[in-house]
């Protein structure tokens, strides 16, 4: 690969959790029948991902940017084409074995749907219990000790209940109480909040920051909303059409976005606060993924392209200290170093008007 | 960081005893539906007769008593005075007390017949459907699971079984196999053989969509073992589909076993080995002893009614467990009884939302809105009540809501969902599905239209016949759904339907004309004409809802109403279509209520604001104010659900609690529960939407009546007081 490798962090430790340079593409029949041809979704090209203890990343972009993919390929549901999932430093098991499970938990994007309609709530927390041998003899108290992690209470009243009895943010806590319940390491949250109410959202994204807090979890907090990446997450990495395009830490990322598809973003997201109409910086939608776009899938987009960008991928350019940025507007601030701070401005930058 | 640990101390009330009361009804709803009801007591009459009818017949199936009660007739040409002896052949004895069904021709009691022949047709007919029940799940289930090779070598062996038709496979099996005859096991087993692919098709393509849900993938990444992800997490939701196919397969089999032994082929009783009686077996007798040309109908017709009424039992519970997979079903529709007692209009078709018959007696109300007739109205919605269902059941959806709608204004409807913002507007122009039925209210359009020949003068929409409507609606209001693959047909393309639009509106265009107009109306929307002619299929979900919209506007309407026309697209997506939305409605001049979740969006977006609460609008304002300034508690919290793009991060709360449920809504104000400023009179009166003190807005709180001390959250500045009222059109999308 040519030169996607990550900035040094800043953050001495170890990751828990890692993925390094994650490709994957599936394959779909297109048309029907014995003579269908098959062809190659890239759905992930070359991601590195990293978590944290203690710490919780964001992973923006638009629906199809790849987002379910990656937390679906750390949480060892699916394998990478190439590229590895590091636990702890060492590659992930093949196969799924319980003790990745023990340490790798998910929470899914529609509470509606991922706890199982048939079953009460006790069910569904206790057979992770059973599964792992957790709190063997006393998984009834731990079950409610859960609930009570998620501030359900009283307890013992919700483990009776079915999940169509629970509001869509009970099923949530439900459904994050169960991924506590191996006592993971790391949480990988898909879209945990975008099927919930607006009202009830911020209490979930709090339980989460909670989480991070006081018992230490690394989390990755997939979302398409960029505001609330910025509300949760220490650091963002935003994607687009299947590549990393942008990683920093959040408030760096949405006060000084250095990347032309995530200032898009920016401009697009709604923001009562805007003082004047938004400029959209690029038009159009993202590509199909059967044949993306030579070099940077951004450029038929982008405002700022160049001739580099369609004949070559752009490698991770260091903007400023921890922030990077795979677009080739930054390559001479690359060269030049973080001395000058690092943040290249093309003419229009949008992120100059959000200071 | 700065987010503080706040949500563990927020917690939501416990469901309290309204859910518990749901699930319980619908556990119960089953047994409840007439029509399950008929079909358990009609499936209860069989397994009675079943089980005791050899016993409780008056007499044995076998036994004939020809001396005694077989009237012999003399065949014509033998006898006295012929060269011949006598002859004489037996006649079945129509019914009597003796006999309640008659006798056959061989003086056996046909009642008796009927009760003994229960047990053994009832028996195959269960045998097979459990045989051909276990066979499809193991397969189906199997291949849905497994998938791959597995799956496609399973899916061959069905599709050979389901291709080889039945009913000759079974002659064949059922004339081979020796002891076919006697052993109605191994006739059960045939047919459970010959009858189970079709279920195991089904089940396999459940299974498979199963799998990939969610819950299955929890399991997994739980670490579950394969098997009891199957039998634990899979199976339990296969049961009503299971249920339903055990009693698709009996019906078959009993129609198959009958049918092999009419053919003289499931054994006879009278043949060696003996066979058992059976309904098939009595047919064949009666039919072979010319019960049907020699008009001994109470021969032959009690075994026919006995297969057809059990066919309508099975048929009945298989209705009850098709509602009970899809609860769409059991709401379909008002039972006309019901709707009778409510005083609803018999035309309740499809696409006209019923109108309780009270709505148009009641005086019309007064406009309660001071606003109401200033600055050209185009849409007023006065008094609104819209519940689903009738009766005691009934939930009262949206309640008593005054809106006015002002031309060229763009209004935005915002709420939680379930708030009743879709079931308000969809009414409004009665498109709302029964069992939506408006209760009272009145929505007046003051048509003016922009171009076409549409009605002139003010409509009552709710009063309004089926013909009005149509001219009304599309050509003068037009709807854009959140789902514009639903509203788009799928079967023709995109031009395909904009010409059939145009044609019946716009009679005088020519056909290339109509081509053009449709070219053009893309091309406002920021597509290529080209798509003219892609299948809706073929379009990703932004360039769908960019079509609907070109739609909407094709007719030039003075009203569009957009129910969260981008919540499902991504937000560069949502960007575009909204600036070209206002670009259009500076163009074209059409009033727009806007319907979202995402109050963020609308302050951008929006002249004036409404916002609802549990079926009631709460608060209403010029967009400004209301942002900048709101008053009501609810307003202020969902202000502040959206965490800002820029700023310091600070802690936010949210609003504690979860919405109501609206067959159990809190006392007095709906929103007290979660209301900060709760006050003691907030849970025993209900407040009504009041305009407050001099400025043009309202809002429906005691925080803002009487003496009660407002809290500063809520006393901000009001900006709209700084400004002229309302800004035209231009100056407000340059401010945008
Ligand atoms: N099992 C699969 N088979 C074929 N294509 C797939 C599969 N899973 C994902 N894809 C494709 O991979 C791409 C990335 O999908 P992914 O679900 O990761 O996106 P996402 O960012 O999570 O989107 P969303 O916000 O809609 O959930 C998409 O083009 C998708 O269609
Ligand atoms: S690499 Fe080129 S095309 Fe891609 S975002 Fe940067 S400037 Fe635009
Ligand atoms: S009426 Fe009372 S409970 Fe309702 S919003 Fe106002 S202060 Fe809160
Ligand atoms: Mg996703």
């Amino acid at each position: 690969m040519n030169g996607t490798a990550p900035v040094e962090s800043t953050t001495h430790t170890a990751a828990v959790l890692e993925g390094r340079e994650l490709t994957k593409s599936f394959w779909v029949k297109r048309g029907r029948g014995p003579l269908a041809r098959k062809a190659r979704v890239h759905a992930v090209e070359s991601v590195t991902v990293r978590l944290d203890a203690g710490k919780v990343t964001a992973l923006v972009g638009e629906s199809g940017a790849g987002k379910t993919t990656i937390a679906r390929m750390l949480a060892n549901i699916i394998k990478p084409d190439t590229g590895e999932v590091l636990l702890d430093g060492v590659p992930a098991p093949k196969g799924r074995p319980k003790s990745y499970a023990a340490k790798v938990q998910m929470v899914f994007q529609d509470p509606f749907a991922s706890l199982n309609p048939v079953h009460r709530v006790r069910h569904q927390l206790v057979r992770p219990l059973e599964i792992h041998h957790i709190a063997d003899g006393h998984v009834e108290q731990a079950a409610e000790e859960l609930l009570r992690r998620v501030a359900l209470e009283p307890a013992a009243h919700y483990l009776r209940k079915f999940p169509y009895e629970l509001s869509g943010g009970q099923r949530q806590r439900v459904s994050i109480a169960r991924a506590l319940a191996v006592r993971p390491r790391v949480l990988l949250a898909d879209e945990p909040v975008s099927m919930l109410d607006v009202s009830i959202r911020l209490g979930v994204l709090n339980l989460l920051a909670d989480l991070r807090d006081r018992e230490h979890l690394a989390i990755l907090y997939v979302t398409h909303d960029i505001a609330s990446a910025r509300y949760l997450a220490d650091t963002i990495i935003v994607m687009y059409a299947g590549q990393l395009v942008e990683a920093a830490p959040s408030v760096s990322l949405t006060d000084h976005a250095a990347h032309p598809y995530t200032q898009l973003l920016l401009s697009a997201a709604p923001d009562p606060d805007r003082g004047e109409a938004p400029k959209l910086a690029g038009r159009g939608g993202p590509p199909s993924l059967l044949a993306p776009p030579s070099g940077c899938r951004f450029h038929p987009r982008c405002p700022y392209a160049m001739d580099i960008c369609k004949r070559q991928v752009p490698p991770s350019f260091a903007v400023s200290s921890g922030h990077i940025a795979a677009c080739w507007l930054h390559a001479d601030s690359a060269q030049r170093g973080a001395d000058e701070n690092g943040l290249f401005r093309p003419v229009a930058d949008h992120s100059a008007k959000t200071q | 960081m700065t987010i503080a640990p706040t949500s563990l101390t927020e917690v939501a009330p416990a469901g309290g005893p309204g859910s518990v009361a749901f699930h319980r009804t619908r556990i119960l709803r089953l047994p409840r539906s007439p029509k399950v009801i008929a079909g358990l007591v009609i499936m209860g009459l069989f397994g009675v007769v079943a089980v005791i009818g050899r016993w409780a017949a008056p007499y044995s199936p076998n036994a004939t008593d020809e001396k005694n009660w077989v009237q012999h007739v003399l065949v014509a040409g033998t006898g006295p005075g012929t060269p011949f002896p006598a002859n004489y052949y037996p006649l079945p004895l129509p019914p009597s007390a003796a006999h309640w069904l008659g006798t056959t021709v061989f003086a056996q009691d046909a009642l008796s017949q009927v009760l003994a022949s229960t047990q053994a047709t009832l028996f195959v007919g269960l045998l097979a459907a459990a045989i051909a029940t276990v066979l499809s799940v193991l397969f189906g289930v199997t291949a849905g699971y497994v998938g791959g090779g597995t799956d496609e070598g399973l899916s061959l062996v069905a599709n050979v079984f389901l291709a080889i038709p039945g009913l000759p496979l079974l002659i064949v099996l059922a004339d081979y196999v020796p002891s076919a005859g006697s052993s109605i096991l191994l006739v059960g087993a045939i047919i459970a053989v010959t009858t189970w692919a079709y279920s195991a098709r089904t089940l396999r393509a459940q299974t498979l969509s199963l799998r990939n849900r969610d819950f299955v993938e929890a399991a997994r990444v739980s670490g579950e073992g394969r098997l009891r992800i199957i039998m634990v997490e899979v199976l339990p939701n296969l049961v009503p589909i299971v249920a339903a196919s055990f009693l698709f397969t009996t019906l078959a089999a009993i129609g198959a076993y009958v049918a092999i032994a009419f053919l003289g082929l499931a054994g006879s009783p009278t043949s060696y080995p003996p066979g058992l009686w059976n309904w098939g077996e009595m047919l064949r007798e009666g039919f072979a002893n010319n019960a049907v040309r020699g008009g001994w109908w109470w021969w032959w017709a009690p075994p026919g009614i006995a297969v057809a009424l059990l066919g309508t039992g099975l048929a009945l519970l298989n209705f009850g467990i098709d509602e009970f997979i899809n609860p769409r079903l059991r709401s379909a529709g008002l039972s006309r009884k019901a709707a009778r007692k409510a005083g609803i209009s018999a035309s309740s078709r499809l696409g006209l939302t019923p109108v309780a018959r009270s709505v148009w007696d009641a005086p019309s109300p007064a406009s309660k809105v001071a606003h109401a007739s200033a600055a050209d109205p185009v849409l007023e919605i006065r008094g609104l009540c819209v519940d689903y269902g009738v009766g005691d059941d009934a939930v009262h959806a949206v309640m008593d809501c005054d809106l006015v709608l002002r031309r060229g204004q763009v209004l935005g409807l915002a709420g939680e969902s379930g708030s009743g913002k879709t079931t308000l507007a969809l009414s409004a122009i009665r498109l709302l599905r029964p069992p939506g039925v408006i209760t009272a209210g009145q929505v007046l359009f003051h048509s003016k239209p922009i171009s076409g020949d549409g009605p002139t003068g003010t409509i009552d929409l709710l009063a309004a016949g089926q013909r009005q409507l149509r001219e009304v609606r599309w050509s003068e209001i037009a709807v854009v759904l959140q789902s514009a693959l639903d509203s788009l047909n799928p079967v023709i393309t995109i031009g395909a339907q904009f010409d059939d639009l145009l044609r019946v509106h716009r009679p005088h265009l020519s056909h290339d004309e109509r081509w053009n107009r449709a070219g053009e109306l893309l091309e406002m929307v920021g597509m290529n004409a080209d798509r003219l002619r892609s299948y809706a299929h073929e379009l990703s979900g932004g360039m769908r809802q960019r079509a609907m919209i070109a739609m909407a506007i094709a007719l030039e309407p003075q009203v569009i109403i957009l129910d969260e026309p981008t919540t499902a697209l991504d937000v560069v997506t949502q960007r575009e279509i909204l600036e070209e939305l206002i670009g259009l409605r500076d163009r074209i001049g059409f009033a727009t209520l806007f319907i979202t979740h995402d109050l963020s969006l609308l302050v951008e977006l929006a002249d004036e604001i409404a916002v609802m609460y549990a079926g009631r609008l709460m608060e209403r304002a010029p967009a400004a104010s209301l942002f900048h300034a709101p008053r009501l508690p609810y307003t202020h919290g969902l202000l502040h659900c959206f965490p800002p793009l820029h700023g310091a991060r600070v802690a936010m709360e949210g609003i504690p609690g979860s919405p109501p449920d609206l067959r159990d809504l809190p006392s007095g104000c709906a929103f007290h529960p979660r209301c900060r400023w709760a006050m003691q009179r907030c849970s025993e009166e209900r407040p009504q939407l009041a305009q407050l003190n001099g400025s043009d807005r309202e809002v429906a709180c005691w925080l803002h009546a009487g003496d009660a001390v407002v809290p500063a959250e809520l006393a901000q500045p009001d900006p709209a007081s700084r400004r002229p009222e309302r800004m035209d059109a231009a100056t407000r999308v340059s401010e945008l």
